[in-house]
């Protein structure tokens, strides 16, 4: 035997025992519920094996969504503050009544529940301005990092980052930079401007509040944006190219197109999230000044849980409109997601 | 007229070149073959005509203007990709009509253009379809017609039937010639498939490890190749070769070692005794003969019956080191795995190499 093959099975052999290492615990796990597996099998039957591995996953989804669904539900058609469902007066529709009872929708003051119908402004103002320039940076930001630029890895990991980092460290991070005493405000009395109170004006804080919110998730929108980028064959660029085709005509006419699929889905996705904002802004601005920020999540949280009286009832009501509206959007989502992989196909 | 010549063209990556000092004119209406084993440069060559690369020395000139700075758009040129390129989204037509649109061609003329291309092709019924709705050929039609609807100076070709299967590409190469014939364009195309050279081509360019080789008409290539490399490159199944050394040689003939044994050939090599070279013969010029009756013996692996000819694929019996020597016969010939029987090269038909590669002499032919 020559030295190399000695060394060859000796790797083999430390290969194999590092197997077994592996192994053998394994063939006596499998051993040992060789049997009851059998049983069971007999008993529901091969069609019946899949659905019994389900369980343990569907008893955790049922326990934790389904069923608080519809305990939701219940507390959204019943009245005052009591804790348990029996306990509650029945009320049919009253609750989403008074979430809804409004003189004249375009004026807040004259409705019944004026800080609901404030935090759907702010959320639909917050979606429209965030969705809009996320979806818009993201994509400037994935057309930069598809080129051949020095360092890629570096700034691709660089935009992902944030998102990375907990909403709450998110929010306190930016808190310190745009406090009356932050890094923002030092910066600017050191050019010799004055400080300026971020929260304190309405719309500096929603700014600071859609803008936060963009940082922090654009790194996401940004890989399923390159991600489409990457999957456009270079072919058709240099085809484009020999064609004569000037780059603004190349963006409307071939990337755009062809990166529509994967759009749709970051704009979709963009206004589910858009829509539960909470944490972030929550831990910024605390839906201040006044109610300037305060958005759909924070008042069904506040409603239920953080005011005096706890009205579980019209927090309820509230998550059960806010949960169709999430219904539509993920039909949507649905809805791009096959198309794109329908084009894909 | 389009006339192309390039001129001591190189091309580098960082500190590694992959075409050295390229050479080569082709005139209007040619249809030339770039032809090389994979990683040869062929298709670094025909981009950096096209324009996709740079050039890194050397000209490049198409009707004596030097391009080597000319954007790819400007320079005339239409290229077909290996992959076909086609615009997804787009419709047959668009395709078709993108290019023209981009250079603000009137409609009616676009419109004129693409159902000409489409008629010549064949696709008309398919202009409105999107290319996934397409089968491989007609793809590859549509390729070829957008090209085409640009009326180019030269048309550049990448490997452009590599992704169709074997009887696809076998009609395919036919229309091509059929295009050639009517458009009567010069084209350049890139393949690693030496039938593809030898049906479409005017003149083959050989491209090995970033040199040209050899440039030449197919059969010029295929009777007279330049070098050993040509000779292997050229040819399906490849020229048999056979190292040996010359052990005597007069005005007349040069007699070398050939196994265990001797080989003369009819004609003087200007080499001296004890000097190595490679005899290569090509597979239809070996013929059969009794064991021990012919210049070396061997041992027959294996037979392939083609019907109307056979190879057989054999293993010199003296020397195990030789590699393994085709023969091609014509009509039906039985011969079982194990046999050993004798075989004869036609002298007059050998193509003497030195041992550096180079040819020394071409036999002179039928005789």
């Amino acid at each position: 035997m020559t030295a190399a093959t000695t060394e060859a099975t000796l790797r083999d052999r430390i290969g194999s025992g590092a197997l077994a290492l592996v192994a053998v615990p394994l063939r006596a796990l499998f051993s040992a519920i060789d049997y009851p597996m059998r049983l069971v099998q007999r008993v529901v039957g091969v069609v019946g094996m899949p659905y019994l591995f389900l369980i343990p996953n569907l008893a955790f989804f049922g326990t934790f969504v389904v069923i608080p669904l519809f305990i939701n539900f219940g507390f959204s058609v019943t009245g005052g503050t009591q804790l348990y469902l029996e306990d509650r007066p029945y009320v049919g529709a009253e609750q989403y009544g008074y979430l809804l009872d409004c003189e004249n929708v375009t004026d807040v003051s004259t409705c019944r529940e004026d800080r609901f119908w404030r935090s759907i402004y702010n959320t639909i103002t917050f979606v429209f301005f965030q969705v809009g320039f996320l979806v818009i940076f993201s994509l400037v930001t994935a057309l930069v990092l598809n080129r051949k630029i020095r360092a890629r890895g570096f700034f691709r990991s660089v935009f992902f980052f944030p998102v990375l980092l907990s909403p709450v460290v998110v929010a306190l991070i930016w808190k310190w930079i745009l406090l009356r005493d932050g890094l923002l405000n030092a910066f600017i009395t050191w050019l010799g401007g004055e400080k300026i109170l971020f929260f304190i004006s309405p719309t500096w804080a929603m700014f600071w509040a859609i803008f936060v919110s963009i940082w922090a998730h654009m790194g996401f929108y940004t890989l399923i944006l390159l991600a489409g980028l990457q999957a456009i064959p270079p072919d058709l660029y240099e085809a484009a190219e020999m064609d004569g085709t000037k780059p603004s005509r190349v963006f409307w006419r071939i990337t755009l197109p062809l990166l529509w699929p994967n759009m749709l889905v970051v704009i979709v996705l963009a206004l589910i999230k858009g829509v539960q904002i909470f944490d972030e802004v929550f831990v910024l601005t605390g839906g201040g000044p006044g109610t300037s920020t305060l958005f759909i999540v924070q008042y069904i949280y506040e409603t239920g849980f953080a005011s005096q009286i706890q009205n579980f009832g019209l927090a309820a009501a509230a998550s059960v409109l806010l949960g169709a509206v999430l219904l539509v959007l993920t039909l949507a989502q649905l809805y791009a997601a096959q198309r794109r992989e329908a084009k894909a196909a | 007229m389009a006339h192309l010549q390039l001129t001591h063209v190189k091309k580098s990556y960082g500190l590694v070149e992959v075409i050295h000092d390229a050479g080569l004119e082709i005139s209007d209406g040619e249809f030339v073959v770039l032809v090389g084993p994979s990683g040869c440069g062929k298709s670094t060559l025909l981009r950096m005509i096209a324009g996709l690369e740079e050039v890194t020395s050397g000209d490049i000139h198409i009707d004596g203007a030097r391009v080597n700075n000319i954007p790819a758009s400007d320079r005339g040129l239409a290229m077909v990709f290996q992959s076909y390129a086609l615009y997804p989204h787009m419709s047959v037509y668009k395709n078709m009509a993108f290019g023209l649109e981009n250079s603000h061609m009137p409609r009616p003329e676009i419109d004129q253009r693409v159902r000409r291309a489409a008629e010549m092709l064949r696709i008309t019924e398919y202009l409105e379809r999107k290319p996934k709705a397409l089968s491989g050929g007609q793809r590859q039609r549509v390729a070829i017609g957008r090209a085409i609807v640009r009326e180019p100076k030269i048309f550049l070709f990448d490997e452009p039937l590599s992704n169709l299967d074997a009887e696809l590409r076998v009609a395919m190469r036919k229309e091509l010639a059929a295009l050639h014939h009517e458009i009567g364009g010069t084209m350049i195309y890139v393949t690693h498939d030496q039938i593809e050279a030898m049906t479409l081509a005017n003149r083959i360019v050989v491209l090995n490890g970033g040199h040209i080789e050899q440039v030449g008409a197919p059969l010029d290539l295929y009777n007279k190749p330049a070098n050993l490399f040509v000779a292997g490159f050229i040819g399906s199944p490849k020229m048999n070769f056979f190292e040996g050394t010359i052990s005597a040689t007069n005005g007349a003939e040069t007699t070398m070692t050939l196994g265990e044994g001797t080989l003369t050939l009819p004609f003087a090599l200007e080499r001296n005794t004890g000097d190595k070279i490679t005899v290569g013969v090509r597979p239809e010029h070996i013929d059969l003969a009794e064991k021990g009756a012919g210049d070396l013996n061997v041992i027959v692996d294996l037979s392939e019956q083609l019907g109307g000819e056979t190879y057989f694929y054999a293993t010199p019996e003296a020397a195990a080191d030789q590699s393994q020597i085709t023969v091609h016969q014509l009509g039906q010939r039985l011969l079982g795995r194990g046999e050993v029987l004798g075989l004869k090269l036609r002298p007059h038909q050998v193509h003497v190499f030195s041992a550096d590669g180079g040819i020394l002499r071409h036999g002179p032919g039928e005789g």
